[in-house]
């Protein structure tokens, strides 16, 4: 499929619920706007907008590869979806086990698969980094990074 | 009397010791996050917003100020020297600096560049303190309408400015506006769209959005590709331009800075625009366009100062109406408000010492960056050597305890990879970020003033067009979508760059 047409297709869906959701908090009357009123207005003024693009995917452009396979090739997309999946995994773990251990844990784990460095390496490199930030943030400027497990 | 007179009051609150060391401060740790490659002066401000609490507002302002324009500093170094803009607003410099600095010329380029940072910087100073009075008695008019119709104006010159499909930028400024609906509505009180999360009744934060946005979507981009570091071997010798450097780079330095400062007062447009209009103006107006890309000093003059011009720019529409003009700014407000300051009309006569000290501490900093900059350019070149495998997991860690120490709030995190993705995504189908953001910024302010003037009026939408200020920004408005509607006349204007 083009690109535009997908693209436009998802955010005109998305736009129809936007607009659905709104209707169901009350769109008031213009003199007494309620609190959905404003919400569908913006919704459907995007929704509009992705019907046109999708309308102009079906006008032929020359000399363009457009198809959504296209956007993909030739470049590593398993590092962003690895890096991706492991910051989802930090977000799981932090207040459970911490700052320190999930910082250092995450960490290595990125540099071990995104980067492939060694095991001493990735181990040096996330250890020192994590300890720096915590003594950065939660020693110095008091953040208040969440303490897991460890109790620190 | 009055200039000299607010000058004199600005100057001698941004001197006082304390002040001063805030400031430098900020403009250094504006300039290394300008150096650093994903972690913008947005996050660094929100990740430094609990350390200002302790300290009186002024010196908290003067130093996040110092954060936000030294950003526009630092960028250029990483541009010129390695490639990589350390700032969206020096993604242009990358196109001259970068060949300037390959054949021998980095020194330069980097002078041209902080020179022209510092004059034009300078010059947005002058003529927002000429500006900021007459502008705020203009402001104190401003009701509903004026509010809604020139917030209207500003989004669709971003998106007219657009780099890409217009039609496309529209559509992100849509859905950006509704994103900026999530929470609490402040007229009834209803939770909307919030899912029970006790997190979103205050809003979607803007901080782990645009981290998200642009930080951590760029990380990915970055990640899609083995990114070869070059840092330009070539000595970097004599900083100073020649005079033909100079001659060459005047009228870009005067039209860079004119541009900058005139985009960088619109709302949403700011100082990435900027950039992009000045380097195509540049070309227009040059008597041999095609040196340009080959290591054309205008070609890092203009854009240069048009950055650093809207950077002042940027302070008018917010010490005077209170509307931020880009998301860094919005913190700013934010921060103002968390000291228990109203931003808007009223700040010059409540606050003359915050008001005028905070614009003064900008000359002093402008003076800062310039000394600092230039003696420091090797420590910086010394942060870039850091391989990029090593920088951006570090730079994740930033982003990352930046959203969380906001609120400390996991949701937070989960919203800026959320955004993440969602910026990875507009960014492979060609969808730009900035009018999403900025329009999220602007939602709930649109919607306030849309609501109260449309309650004033008893729900008749002329209101919007009986108002002189108000008629005016949506005829400007309306011009330019017909403009745009027309073939060849926008590409014309901004295909170029």
């Amino acid at each position: 499929m083009e690109v535009d047409r997908v693209s436009g297709l998802f955010c005109l869906i998305f736009g129809v619920i936007c607009m659905y959701a709104s209707t169901q908090l009350s769109l008031g009357s213009f003199r007494e706007p309620g609190p959905g009123f404003f919400p569908f207005i913006a919704g459907c003024f995007f929704s509009l907008l992705a019907l046109l693009i999708v309308i102009s995917s079906f006008i032929p452009e020359k000399d363009r590869e457009n198809k959504v396979s296209s956007l993909w090739k030739g470049v590593n997309w398993r590092r962003p979806l690895t890096a991706g999946l492991l910051l989802l995994c930090y977000i799981l773990m932090l207040e459970r086990m911490g700052f320190l251990l999930t910082s250092l844990i995450v960490l290595f784990l990125m540099l071990r698969w995104v980067e492939k460095f060694s095991w001493g390496k990735a181990l040096l490199i996330s250890a020192s980094a994590s300890a720096c930030t915590y003594l950065l943030f939660q020693t110095l400027l008091k953040a208040n990074l969440p303490i897991g497990i460890l109790g620190i | 009397m009055d200039f000299f007179g607010n000058l004199i009051t600005g100057l001698s609150v941004a001197c006082e010791p304390y002040n001063l060391l805030f400031c430098f401060l900020g403009v250094f740790i504006g300039t290394l996050i300008g150096v650093l490659p994903g972690l913008g002066p947005s996050a660094t401000l929100s990740i430094l917003l609990p350390v200002t609490f302790g300290m009186p507002a002024t010196t908290a302002i003067i130093m996040l100020s110092g954060i936000a324009y030294g950003a526009q500093y630092g960028g250029s170094t990483t541009s010129i020297l390695v490639n990589i803009p350390g700032e969206t607003g020096s993604v242009i410099t990358c196109l001259d600096g970068y060949q300037m600095a390959r054949q021998g010329r980095a020194g330069p380029a980097l002078g041209i560049a902080a020179f022209g940072s510092f004059i034009a910087g300078t010059v947005g100073i002058i003529v927002l303190q000429i500006l900021a009075p007459p502008l705020v008695n203009v402001a104190l008019k401003f009701g509903a309408p004026e509010y809604f119709s020139l917030m209207i104006l500003g989004l669709i010159i971003l998106t007219f400015l657009a780099e890409k499909s217009m039609l496309k930028a529209l559509m992100m400024a849509g859905m950006g506006t509704f994103f900026g609906t999530v929470g609490l509505d402040s007229i009834s009180g209803v939770a909307r769209f919030t899912f029970d999360i006790p997190d979103f009744f205050d809003g979607l934060g803007i901080v782990p959005m645009v981290m998200g946005l642009f930080g951590i979507a760029e990380i990915f981009l970055n990640l899609e590709k083995t990114i070869k570091t070059e840092i330009s071997d070539g000595k970097i010798g004599n900083l100073l331009p020649t005079l033909k450097d100079w001659v060459d780079s005047k009228w870009a330095l005067v039209r860079g800075t004119v541009i900058g400062f005139v985009l960088g007062l619109l709302p949403g447009a700011g100082a990435v625009l900027s950039t992009f209009v000045s380097y195509a103006v540049e070309k227009m107006v040059s008597k041999n366009p095609q040196k340009f890309g080959h290591g054309a000093i205008e070609g890092v003059a203009a854009p240069e100062s048009a950055n650093n011009a809207a950077a002042s720019a940027g302070f008018v529409p917010m010490l005077t109406l209170g509307i931020p003009v880009i998301p860094t700014y919005a913190i700013l407000l934010g921060a103002l408000m968390l000291h228990g300051i109203t931003p808007g009309p009223m700040l010059m006569k409540q606050h003359p010492d915050l008001f005028w000290g905070v614009i003064a501490s900008m000359y002093v900093g402008n003076v800062m960056l310039l000394v600092l900059n230039l003696p420091l350019i090797g420590l910086w070149v010394r942060v870039l050597r850091v391989p990029y495998p090593i920088l951006f997991p570090l730079i994740l860690l930033f982003c990352l305890i930046g959203a969380y120490a906001i609120n400390k709030s996991t949701v937070d995190v989960a919203i800026m990879l959320f955004c993440g993705v969602l910026g990875y995504l507009m960014r492979k189908f060609e969808y730009e970020p900035a009018p999403f953001i900025m329009a999220f910024v602007l939602s709930p302010m649109l919607e306030t003033s849309l609501r109260r003037s449309l309650a004033f009026s008893n729900g008749k939408f002329m209101i919007f067009f009986t108002h002189p200020i108000s008629l005016g920004c949506l005829i400007l408005a309306s011009l330019l979508l017909v403009t745009a509607a027309l073939p060849g006349i926008r590409e014309k204007f901004v295909g170029e760059a």
